[in-house]
């Protein structure tokens, strides 16, 4: 710089200018970077489908004008009020089924002496990894009306008329959403169970109360918020949920939002724009109680760890242990046994109606499903099991790097970027996959990334990064940022710490969120039902098209493929995250 | 004291845990309105036995009676619930219900005993007045202080007067200030209300300043019960002796006796001849058993020089190191093979190296058995 100085004006220029240099650093620079990224990935296709949902198509199909039409059609349409009133139903009914079994079964868990309850936990969080929809088949097959097994069975040996349990209604899809959701609410509430200080419990005993008055008044209230904050979840899981109603309701007339957008909205007479306005309705519904539960719930869980070494005591049920036990076994063999065990016994046949002929089982249905060298095998079905590993693998992996950037901007930078970017986390949880689906779907429709497997990955990750994020934030949190400083005092760069302090410390926390999103995405649904075509099917899709357009032991198979490998990721996931990853 | 009039009675109390021997044949009767601490080193077993009173732990040996009522007996069976004892007790968390206000806290006991609702108020807000809670009754527990919640863990475990009051090292948590404070506030409301109390803490200062008696007691087995005065000037065992205070302790032979006092010899390695001392206590030795000196630090006498008239107890020593605190110095002297800590409360100037002359009263030494 070699410009003429003026006293005064260059000892007010000096702090300005390195000011500016100290602002462009690595740091700033990649935090400024991701922001944008992640804001962009985020807030972009919210907002073209608030867009969208004011254009109306007009009735040739080809032009555009805007106005509130579709929102009058919410109103007015034949099926729309209706499938929304049911989609209420669903949501509130499948929140009261899961939060009892999730409640009852992390009490049993975590503060009763209910035999082999270590050995338990696992099986009863399995329904947290499957596919919901894979449930809703197993269960269709269970118990539907004139086909379930139980039904036959019932028929037959018990003497039964018409039929004992019928699944393809309402009440089926509240069941099956229900103790498949019922995990969350279980991990919402056991890690605080499970660190309660046992002389809150103990003073209520010492006080007068009994053991069912105690867990009452004192245990169960001191968890509230974590219930509350399950229950929500729930609420908003089922109302997005597509798989279930689309399988057990829908065909037998009842609609829900989510099928009403998948069939208005990508069927052959697609109007994008009406399914936008659903979109956004279902979309408010779940933002608004994901709000209350964010501002409102987490932030008011009670401390309950308070004290030095108390030992973690448990409650003696006396010989109602093994009640507790019974109902324990009871809920893993409806949500885990049973539909494993019927998917495969029907897939082992020909053609299914309903009743077991041992002597014409056959692995034909496998072939067909699975081996995609073979002539018959069919497309759609093999081709998920190749673009959901590369979905999963590849979006896993950059999920990761992303949650990685972004939980470290998080919690080791300060100012307005840190801030921003905790909020963009939040943001997609509160929008059910399909309906971030219809906002990328209308986004990207004209870009060259519309019908590739790209398009679906930006989906997936877009709607799942947070919780990669969130497992990592967690480590984060636990691990002294003086580890970081400390590197930074040694003379190391932002990006070297980074690099050999940080991620070396995270990793036990990467890799279990990074198997955490490769199970997500290999059973994801309602993204992928939205945005493949012809060649992008995933397994979820491929289980989709085989129940749609072929039989129920095609179906079956490729859900047991499905539901196998993600039982052996469950074993990776406990081996690498440990037993406390998801539940302290 | 007889056995009839006894409000908490443990007979032979044992509790394992796994092949640990928790409490180990525990014996103890505490009379109606007595405030009776357990002192001990941490793992002592002092919180399993109050645990088992209160019903927490379940006994593997013996029986506990609380009142007339047998509430507690391996030998019969018989196995009371803590609902179901009628004791109050106070958590060294003191794990007041944070979802709760103050006064629904206190209320409980008496809300579980369904007591009418003019009843709960009247006796809920006498119970917060007595511990001065009585303007705080509305406000939510998370927003107390750590004094404060323990006022409402000791206003919840009186409220519906129970036969008992249990304490486990409930003022732990609170800073130095606080806890001289809520000792002394403790002990009034205590005989106030005059509660019989059972008070379990390894602070062996708060136990002398509260407790009608203590009970001290290491791994698991009781060591010696007696009122504060008695168990400070007359430890019964050299554990005592250490634990309560500090005590020089030093290994000797008992070669006499003289009325109320003992002969003792201690040596004090080689090239010294052995150190003859008096000192009180020693019953039920034999001569030529091996015995134990206990002198406490503020009862030993330093001199300059070697004292003119005739002094027992006498020997010399050389000054390792001192520490100033303020209104004392705190002194280590070697003598022979003994290192001894002193207490001196008026002077001087104390040189490491120098040379000095130590004695004590023969009533201020205690010969030891054990």
């Amino acid at each position: 710089m070699s410009v003429q100085t003026i006293p005064g004006a260059a000892a007010a220029d000096a702090p300005q200018s390195s000011r500016w240099r100290s602002l462009v650093t690595q740091e700033s620079v990649s935090t400024l970077v991701v922001s944008v990224i992640v804001g962009a990935a985020v807030i972009l296709p919210l907002i073209t489908l608030v867009v969208s949902s004011f254009k109306v198509l007009d009735s040739g199909g080809f032009d555009t004008t805007w106005g509130f039409d579709n929102y009058k059609r919410l109103f007015t349409d034949r099926i729309i009020p209706k499938a929304f009133v049911n989609t209420l139903i669903i949501s509130f009914g499948s929140t009261v089924v899961a939060t009892f079994f999730g409640v009852s079964l992390a009490w049993i868990n975590a503060r009763t002496n209910c035999p082999w309850r270590e050995r338990l936990e696992p099986y009863n969080l399995i329904p947290f990894f499957l596919s919901p929809f894979v449930g809703a088949i197993a269960w269709h097959n269970l118990a539907s009306s004139k086909t379930g097994l139980l039904n036959v069975w019932a028929r037959e040996y018990l003497g039964i008329e018409t039929h004992l349990l019928n699944v393809n209604n309402l009440w089926g899809v509240v069941w099956v959403t229900g103790i498949f959701f019922a995990p969350l609410v279980y991990l919402f509430v056991v890690g605080s169970l499970r660190r309660m200080d046992p002389s809150l419990e103990d003073s209520a005993r010492t006080t007068g109360a009994g053991l069912f008055r105690t867990t009452m008044t004192v245990t169960l209230p001191l968890v509230m918020p974590g219930i509350l904050s399950g229950a929500i979840i729930v609420f908003v899981t089922a109302a997005g949920e597509f798989g279930v109603p689309f399988k057990l309701s829908a065909p037998y007339g009842w609609e829900t939002l989510t099928t009403q957008i998948f069939s208005k909205a990508v069927g052959d007479d697609a109007n994008h724009y009406l399914g936008a306005t659903m979109s956004m309705a279902l979309g408010a519904i779940c933002a608004a109680f994901i709000y209350v539960q964010q501002r409102y719930i987490a932030p008011r869980s009670f401390t309950t760890v308070t004290g030095k070494g108390f030992r973690p005591n448990v409650l003696d049920l006396g010989p109602w242990k093994w009640v507790a036990f019974g109902y324990n076994i009871a809920f893993i063999m409806v949500a885990v046994v049973m539909p494993i065990l019927c998917l495969f016994i029907v897939s082992l046949h020909p053609v299914w109606e309903g009743r077991i002929f041992l002597n014409e089982l056959t692995t034909i249905n496998y072939e067909k499903t699975l081996f995609w060298w073979q002539s018959g095998a069919i497309k759609a079905a093999t081709n998920g099991i190749y673009n959901s590993f590369f979905l999963a693998f590849v979006g896993a992996s950059i999920a990761m790097v992303l949650s990685l950037v972004v939980s470290h901007m998080i919690h080791r930078t300060k100012g307005f970027g840190a801030r921003l970017l905790d909020f963009l986390c939040v943001v997609p949880i509160g929008f059910p996959g399909i309906v971030l689906a219809m906002g990328v779907l209308v986004t990207y429709i004209q870009t060259p990334i519309y019908a590739t497997l790209w398009i679906i990955m930006l989906g997936y990750i877009t709607r799942f990064f947070p919780y990669g994020q969130r497992n990592i934030s967690s480590v984060m949190l636990a691990i002294s940022e003086e580890l970081d400083q400390s590197s930074r005092m040694a003379g190391a760069s932002w990006f070297t710490t980074l690099r050999r302090i940080t991620i070396p410390l995270l990793k036990p926390g990467i890799f279990a969120g990074w198997v955490l999103l490769f199970i997500i995405f290999l059973r994801e649904l309602s993204i992928s039902i939205i945005l493949y075509t012809s060649g992008t099917e995933t397994l979820s899709v491929g289980v989709y098209y085989l129940a749609n357009f072929e039989n129920e032991p095609l179906t079956c198979a490729l859900s047991i493929a499905q539901t196998v490998v993600l039982l052996i990721c469950i074993i990776v996931f406990r081996r690498v995250a440990g037993r406390e990853a998801l539940t302290a | 004291m007889s056995a009839g009039e006894a409000m908490v009675a443990l007979d032979r109390l044992n509790k394992y845990f796994g092949a640990e021997r928790a409490v180990n044949d525990v014996t103890l009767s505490v009379a109606p309105g007595e405030f009776v601490t357990l002192l001990g080193p941490s793992g002592c077993g002092k919180t399993t036995t109050l645990r088992c009173i209160a019903g927490l732990e379940r006994p593997d040996g013996g029986d506990i009676r609380i009142g007339r009522q047998t509430v507690a007996s391996a030998s019969q069976g018989v196995y009371l619930n803590p609902e179901d004892r009628n004791i109050g007790m106070v958590f060294q968390s003191y794990a007041v219900w944070p979802h709760m206000t103050v006064f629904e806290n206190v209320a409980y006991g008496l809300r579980v005993r369904r007591a009418p609702g003019h009843v709960i108020k009247q006796r809920t807000m006498r119970a917060l007045e007595l511990v001065g809670l009585a303007q705080l009754a509305e406000r939510y527990a998370t927003k107390l202080s750590g004094g404060q919640r323990q006022r409402v863990a000791l206003a919840r475990a009186i409220v519906y007067e129970p036969k008992v009051v249990l304490f486990d090292e409930p003022l732990s948590n609170l800073d130095a200030k606080l806890r001289e404070q809520m000792r002394v506030e403790l002990v009034r409301l205590q005989r106030e209300v005059g509660i019989t109390s059972i008070y379990v803490t390894h602070d062996q200062s708060e136990a002398l300043v509260m407790s009608d008696r203590v009970v001290v007691m290491n791994k698991g087995v009781i060591q010696q019960i007696g009122d504060p005065q008695a168990i400070y000037a007359r430890p019964a065992n050299a554990f005592v002796a250490s634990f309560i205070g500090v005590a020089n302790l030093m290994q000797g032979t008992l070669i006499g006796r003289s009325g109320e006092l003992c002969e003792m010899e201690i040596p004090l390695g080689e090239g010294r001849s052995p150190l003859r001392v008096s000192a009180v206590g020693g019953e039920g030795a034999a001569m030529g058993q091996t015995v134990i000196l206990s002198v406490r630090p503020e009862d030993i006498l330093v001199h300059l020089k070697a004292p003119e008239t005739a002094v027992g107890n006498l020997t010399e020593g050389q000054v390792i190191d001192t520490v100033y605190l303020g209104n004392f110095l705190e002194c280590r002297v070697r003598a022979g093979t003994h290192e001894l800590g002193v207490q001196i409360d008026h002077f001087e100037n104390l040189q490491p190296g120098q040379k000095v002359h130590l004695s004590f009263k023969p009533e201020h030494g205690l010969c030891l058995t054990g």
